[in-house]
């Protein structure tokens, strides 16, 4: 649990917000890609053996759960993290919970579903296509 | 807490727990004489040994059907107590009586298996997180800190939603057990990361031990007592959130005697025209046990190792 | 003091909120068994006119494209119509309908939440270990204990049907017609604002029993926060000196503390509005006051999914708003946060 520690504010200095900005883009692009591939793997296989229709339709809201989800998380984390960390160490729940990591997990969550929404739409298109 | 007390339960590793009964285990360890020493905490102990003892009374006893049926004709209609209808007759002539006692089976069956299945997804989850850590632990934790963030009630309702109705109670465990993974998640990873932190795993994993082996046999043991006042701590919500699912008419089928459904029929029938032994007994026997969880829990919390009880809220 | 850029920034987070909520409930409502254009339709209509209201909701789509609609219309909080609930009518305006009867339960039950929470909290720590400290932390763990859905029967039968002090159920006398003087959609803002008293006293008469039962809910949490927190300020060194100078210093030092304390509370309350908001679902039950909550329950159990969308929304909605609020009082409770 030893995460670098962030600068208070983002704009603070121009050359380093660049340089995090790529380092966000490489995490959630990276998750992304992943997703990606993951779902086309398995849409693919469901092509083969399956009810390929109906995968498309699940995959796609199973990618948009992941990607609500770290949405919504790591918005949490940025309204709520001054709150959460107050109340760890005043109602001894100290878990170590940090405001950068949860904004990092969350960037790969959503990253993830993300992949899998535009891997699923890249498939599904592509299949209806030639068929 | 003397500095004593905290090395002997350093020590007792799981390397002891082969080597010695249960028994002597548990009466030589200091959380057990530690708990037994907290008036609040038998208390609570004497409250859910009473509601066990009901529950398999009415279940190994009284006749489901009997007290499902309605019984107009047999029995007077809405009878307030009296010697004969101890907590009096609902809407359909059933006397309460034993309606309420076998409340007390579905809300024991129900909680042990809503906490049990959470119990096992959230160590599962909770002691992969802490043994690979980096960006495993990240994306489990950080996932969980989410599912907490969530007011348990609504969370629970939007889960509800996926689940089939034909699954009836089974519906609202199946729910709520999603809902609570993340604490016992949090409680386990805390826990395992103080036993990893101890050399000796290190030298086992040197040894070249697997990783399941290690997390199983050394790192599980020790995290029980943090488990099992998680468990207790969480069996009490569990009763009230099965009940509160019920009421809101996500549970129990109608005429199912189950604590939540007979309160609803008393609020959305019996307030208005001032019947009060409706609503009174079943919430009374729901508080009741509620509170006998939440006395033992948080005397089991006292009564933990401090390093561990960071963990546990 | 709070920069206007704060402020947007804050409300800039919104939009990331939003679309996440409207992504997870996009994804429940796809993943759930339920059919849509069964439900409007009924379980015995013909085959053709199921087909005909699934090509009118655009559910031949492909996913993603429904998707994209969703969302360009949730940005717009344009969820359509009510299936069963309130059939043909825009969910936006039984939204409009609902709100302001749970914001005013939530408003009220936050109110008695703070002003018992925070003294009992500050009790609490002035007499750490005392009589009092523990009756106090006893009653809060009591006050979670017990189901609001027993304790706001009890008190229902207790204060309504036995003493008569106060109403059962409702937000107002069935003698007056709130409809009527509408403005805010809040009956005891309404009521003064119409210049009636009597229909206010009745009003608030109403509000009592549900407020205090979600109140205490609030009220535990508050507390516990209040006591560990004074009790850090407290154990200070400044603090230390000024006991020893005598009761006058002790004074001065306890309201400066006060402030002090009181910002990890303040972050709290934002965070456990979202508790209240459940609390609501029961109280409303309960109580038989109509808001968003039973609206969801009811909405939930019956599949209408548009409104089960638009409220799931609007709770999202509100509960960031409340902690873009507690955000600014605590910027402004601590100026030396950088903003």
């Amino acid at each position: 649990m030893s995460a670098p520690p962030e600068p208070a504010d983002a704009d603070a200095d121009a050359p380093p917000a660049l340089e995090r900005a790529a380092v966000r883009l490489r995490l959630v692009g990276t998750a992304a890609l992943a997703g990606a591939l993951v779902a086309a793997v398995w849409l693919v296989a469901t092509l083969v053996v399956g009810d390929f229709a109906g995968s498309v339709e699940t995959t796609f809201a199973l990618g948009s759960l992941a990607f609500g989800f770290g949405l919504l998380g790591w918005s949490g984390a940025v309204a709520l993290g001054r709150g959460i960390e107050s109340m760890q160490t005043h109602l001894d729940t100290g878990t170590g919970w940090t405001e950068a990591d949860a904004r990092r997990a969350m960037a790969r969550i959503l990253g993830f579903g993300l992949g899998v929404m535009l891997g699923a739409t890249t498939v599904g298109t592509a299949v209806s296509a030639v068929a | 807490m003397s500095t004593e007390t905290t090395t002997t339960t350093t020590n007792e590793t799981a390397a002891d727990v082969d080597q010695r009964g249960l028994i002597d285990r548990l009466t030589a360890s200091p959380f057990v004489s530690r708990l037994l020493s907290n008036r609040l905490a038998l208390a609570g102990i004497a409250i859910i040994v009473a509601m066990v003892v009901i529950a398999l009374y009415a279940r190994l006893f009284l006749d489901l059907e009997v007290i499902t049926q309605s019984q107009l004709g047999t029995n007077p209609n809405r009878a307030p107590p009296s010697l004969d209808y101890p907590f009096g007759t609902d809407g359909q002539a059933r006397s309460l009586l034993p309606r309420v006692a076998y409340g007390a089976w579905y809300a024991m069956l129900f909680g042990t298996v809503t906490v049990a299945a959470s119990t096992v997804l959230g160590v599962g989850l909770g002691i992969v997180a802490a043994y690979y850590s980096d960006v495993t632990d990240n994306v489990i934790m950080r996932t969980m800190d989410v599912l907490l963030a969530f007011p348990s009630l609504l969370l629970a309702l939007a889960l509800v939603a996926i689940f089939p109705d034909e699954l009836g109670l089974w519906r609202a465990v199946a729910a709520l057990t999603l809902v609570y993974t993340p604490r016992f998640a949090r409680v386990v990873r805390g826990a395992a990361l103080t036993v990893l932190e101890n050399e000796y795993i290190d030298a086992t994993v040197a040894l070249g031990a697997a990783d399941p082996r290690v997390l199983i046999r050394h790192v599980l043991p020790n995290c029980l007592a943090p488990i099992t006042v998680q468990s207790t701590l969480n069996f009490g919500l569990a009763i009230i959130d099965l009940a509160a699912l019920s009421f809101l008419g996500f549970g129990a089928e109608a005429g199912t005697p189950s604590w939540g459904l007979m309160l609803s029929n008393g609020v959305s029938q019996g307030l208005l025209t001032g019947v009060w032994w409706w609503s009174f007994f079943p919430g009374f026997f729901l508080a009741l046990t509620v509170l006998g969880f939440n006395l033992l829990g948080d005397g089991m919390r006292d009564a933990l190792d401090p390093r561990m009880r960071e963990a546990v809220d | 003091m709070i920069s206007t850029r704060f402020v947007l920034k804050r409300l800039l987070l919104l939009v990331p909120v939003l679309v996440g909520v409207a992504s997870l409930v996009f994804s429940i409502l796809h993943l759930s068994p339920g059919d849509p254009a069964l439900t409007i339709a009924g379980e015995r209509a013909s085959e053709e006119f199921v087909r005909q209201i699934e090509e009118s909701l655009g559910l031949n789509d492909p996913i993603w494209v429904q998707y994209g609609r969703f969302l360009v219309d949730a940005a717009q909080f344009q969820f359509g119509e009510s299936f069963i609930i309130q059939r043909n009518t825009a969910v936006r305006e039984v939204l409009a309908n609902k709100l302001p009867v749970t914001l005013e339960l939530a408003i009220y039950g936050q109110l008695i939440g703070i002003s018992l929470g925070i003294p009992l909290g500050i009790l609490s720590a002035v007499k750490q270990d005392s009589i009092t400290d523990h009756l106090t932390r006893i009653g809060a763990l009591a006050g979670i204990s017990v189901p609001i859905f027993w304790s706001g029967p009890l008190l229902i039968l207790l204060f309504a049907q036995v003493l008569g002090w106060l109403p059962t159920s409702g937000r107002i006398s069935v003698l007056y017609n709130v409809e009527a003087i509408r403005v805010t959609g809040l009956v005891t803002v309404d009521t003064l604002l119409a210049g009636n008293w009597e229909m206010f006293v009745s009003a608030v008469r109403h509000m009592i029993l549900p407020a205090s039962v979600i109140g205490v809910y609030s009220m535990a949490l508050i507390s516990r926060m209040m006591r560990s927190s004074m009790l850090e300020v407290i154990r200070q060194d400044y603090m230390r000196t000024a006991r020893a100078k005598g009761q006058g210093a002790k004074i001065t030092v306890l309201k400066h503390g006060f402030r002090n304390a009181m910002i990890p509370v303040i972050t709290v309350i934002g965070i456990q509005f979202g508790g209240l908001l459940g609390g609501a679902v029961l109280t409303e039950t309960v109580f038989a006051i109509g808001g968003i909550g039973t609206l969801l329950v009811e909405a939930i159990k019956v599949g209408d999914y548009p409104i089960v969308q638009g409220t799931v929304l609007t709770f999202a909605f509100l509960f960031t708003l409340v902690n873009l609020g507690v955000d600014i009082t605590y910027s402004i409770l601590d100026p030396r946060i950088e903003q």
